[in-house]
């Protein structure tokens, strides 16, 4: 299983998805790889392909609960201009390239601040405890 | 009835722009502008931080290319902690320059076969939903798997030189703190096959003959597309050799008459001027000794090759003698040829990389220098995109309290504007109906130019592409959003 935080931990609550791979690293959960990166890119389709789950973990604005937890399908679609790609663009670089299609989820958590900073909002700390209880919960059953 | 089209192109991180072209009751253009909507100060953000955090601290600015401001923030506390140009370490200054040239063969790979590419071989009229790297998937699988390893290739370079990922540490003022270990240079060297170097050299040559045979066959299209006449603007080295880490600031006319040359980037205040419109956030640079109207240039790849006087890697080279050749030795001002001139810069980070990772200064234990403290230094690079400046001022309790950055994008804002018109001018005008191929005539104009808005703008946006067609009255006729 690979869990893979997205986002800028400079832009404060954009920084959810590193601080959830970074904190479920330190538990070392067997089976599972844990990596972040600013952004999603074409490379990111090579961990993909080399494990059969894969958990995207992204901040979200707008979202009414803490988190929320969707099965992610491979889809070709992207936004134009944009040198990153979205979770769904990746899989479908996996799916094109190496004939793999993981099991895949976004776990989406809920940002309150993504201006200019350091470290978590309160609100968010919150909200990223609450997710990776469910995450963990979620990775138990898969490696069980 | 007059109209306008408003392209709005945002993403996760790199921004929020907008193009608006306004066209009279004809359907003739009579005004069109690239313009950004939203600012956040980044510089007021460093000031009253500690000078050495601020190599770090600039990687906020974006995730696309958080490697040249590091390297540009760095260079200039270098200058603060009195070991600027010169004075580093043979081992800081290699290995800073083997994180810049990964950082330029990663982000040239990823803009050519997941940008430009898809333009190219799948067509400007294609659906926008194949139009990329999953239509580049369906139409060449080897070539697509090349530009992922290309892409993986420098992003490991990066990690290995930068630390980390994220928020690399690798750069400190006055040098850096770790050298490459036998075993990461073997690994780059060596394999495990197909990530070498010698095959990311093979490979971007091989992308080269796939854009000189795309070429061949278009030529109409790729020099006339968007193609003006303007000034180019880079850093080169001393002897005129291409150089993305470190050089003197030159600058050459259409023709290629210098405007600037041998001039020292510490004094680019003498000479760079940044001009403020009340219609954008994103400020317009000038050459000072042409003045606002005409001393505005272009920076990335196609300035680069116009100013050097060589490339000193020798594969590059023949290929930037037979680039040249076809100009007669004269400037280029044809926009796509700027792929042209991408991959061609893509060759030769990969043969700097080779010649850096056979050299043992790497795996040297000299790091970090200082000398006499200065409260003021300026740190520039060639970025990708083009030339990045980065100056800083610290007071005697070595806080920040001055910050000016001037991107690659910023400097490139007024050719964006003029390719932008091309398009408006040559494609849209005066036709009954706007298609899709014709909108996307504008992303290409402007992506040639590989714009990262999040630089730019300081900003965070969130928005699809969003086109807007309204007549003279503000009505909106058409509005697309992908």
């Amino acid at each position: 299983m690979l869990v893979l935080g997205i986002g800028n931990p400079g832009r404060r609550d954009d920084g959810l998805g590193a601080a959830a791979a970074e904190r479920l690293k330190k538990h070392r959960y067997r089976g599972v790889t844990c990596d972040a990166n600013y952004q999603l890119n074409v490379e990111d389709a090579l961990a993909c392909a080399g494990h059969d789950v894969v958990v995207f973990v992204d901040a979200a604005r707008g979202l009414r609960k803490p988190f929320t937890f969707t099965p992610v399908g491979a889809a070709g679609t992207m936004p134009a201009m944009s040198h990153a790609l979205g979770p769904a663009a990746v899989l479908a670089v996996a799916a094109g390239l190496y004939g793999k299609r993981p099991e895949a989820r976004l776990l989406a958590i809920r940002g309150h601040d993504f201006s200019l900073g350091e470290g978590l909002t309160r609100r968010a700390e919150g909200n990223l405890a609450l997710a990776l209880a469910f995450l963990e919960a979620f990775m138990k059953g898969v490696r069980s | 009835m007059g109209r306008k089209i408003t392209i709005e192109p945002v993403t996760r991180v790199e921004g929020h722009g907008k193009v608006t072209i306004r066209l009279d009751d004809a359907g003739k253009v009579t005004q069109s502008r690239f313009h950004i909507v939203e600012f956040r100060g980044f510089e007021r953000f460093v000031q009253g931080r500690p000078y050495w955090e601020a190599p770090v601290l600039v990687q906020r600015l974006c995730g696309i290319c958080p490697v040249s401001h590091h390297l540009a923030s760095a260079k200039a506390m270098d200058v603060v902690v009195g070991a600027g140009p010169g004075k580093l370490t043979a081992t800081a200054e290699k290995m800073r320059r083997l994180m810049h040239y990964g950082q330029m063969l990663q982000s040239h790979a990823l803009h050519f076969f997941h940008l430009a590419s898809p333009d190219f071989l799948l067509g400007m009229d294609a659906d926008p939903a194949i139009r990329n790297v999953i239509g580049i998937i369906a139409l060449d699988k080897d070539l697509a798997t090349r530009a992922v390893l290309l892409r993986k290739f420098g992003q490991e370079i990066i990690l290995a030189t930068a630390g980390k990922k994220i928020h690399g540490t690798g750069a400190v003022p006055g040098g850096i703190n770790k050298n490459l270990s036998p075993e990461e240079r073997d690994r780059f060297l060596k394999g495990p096959d197909p990530l070498t170097v010698d095959r990311m050299i093979e490979w971007s040559q091989a992308a080269i003959d796939l854009f000189k045979g795309y070429h061949g066959k278009n030529k109409d299209l790729v020099d006339g597309f968007a193609a003006f006449p303007s000034n180019h603007l880079s850093l080169v080295r001393k002897d005129g050799a291409l150089d993305f880490y470190h050089g003197c600031l030159r600058a050459v006319d259409a023709d290629g008459r210098k405007i600037l040359n041998d001039v020292d980037y510490q004094d680019y205040l003498e000479h760079i001027g940044e001009e403020t419109k009340t219609w954008s956030y994103m400020k317009f640079p000038y050459l000072r000794d042409l003045g606002k109207e005409n001393g505005w240039y272009r920076v990335g790849p196609l300035a680069r090759l116009n100013t050097c006087d060589y490339i000193p890697s020798p594969l590059a080279q023949k290929e930037f003698e037979a680039y040249k050749a076809y100009t007669d030795g004269k400037p280029n001002n044809m926009s796509l040829h700027t792929h042209w001139a991408r991959l061609i810069e893509l060759l030769h980070s990969a043969e700097v990389i080779k010649e850096l990772l056979l050299d043992k200064d790497l795996q040297g234990t000299k790091l970090v220098k200082t000398g006499r403290r200065a409260p003021e230094g300026v740190g520039l690079v060639e970025a990708p995109r083009g030339t990045l400046f980065h100056h800083y001022r610290v007071n005697a309790d070595d806080q920040i309290t001055m910050a000016n950055l001037i991107v690659s994008t910023t400097n490139n804002n007024e050719p964006m504007n003029r390719a932008v018109n091309w398009v408006a001018m040559n494609v849209l005008s005066e036709k009954t109906e706007i298609t899709e191929g014709m909108l996307n005539r504008v992303e290409v104009a402007i992506r040639a130019y590989d714009p990262c808005l999040s630089c730019a703008t300081h900003a965070v946006g969130r928005m699809p592409l969003e086109v807007t067609l309204v007549d003279a009255r503000g009505r909106v006729i058409q509005r697309k959003v992908r």
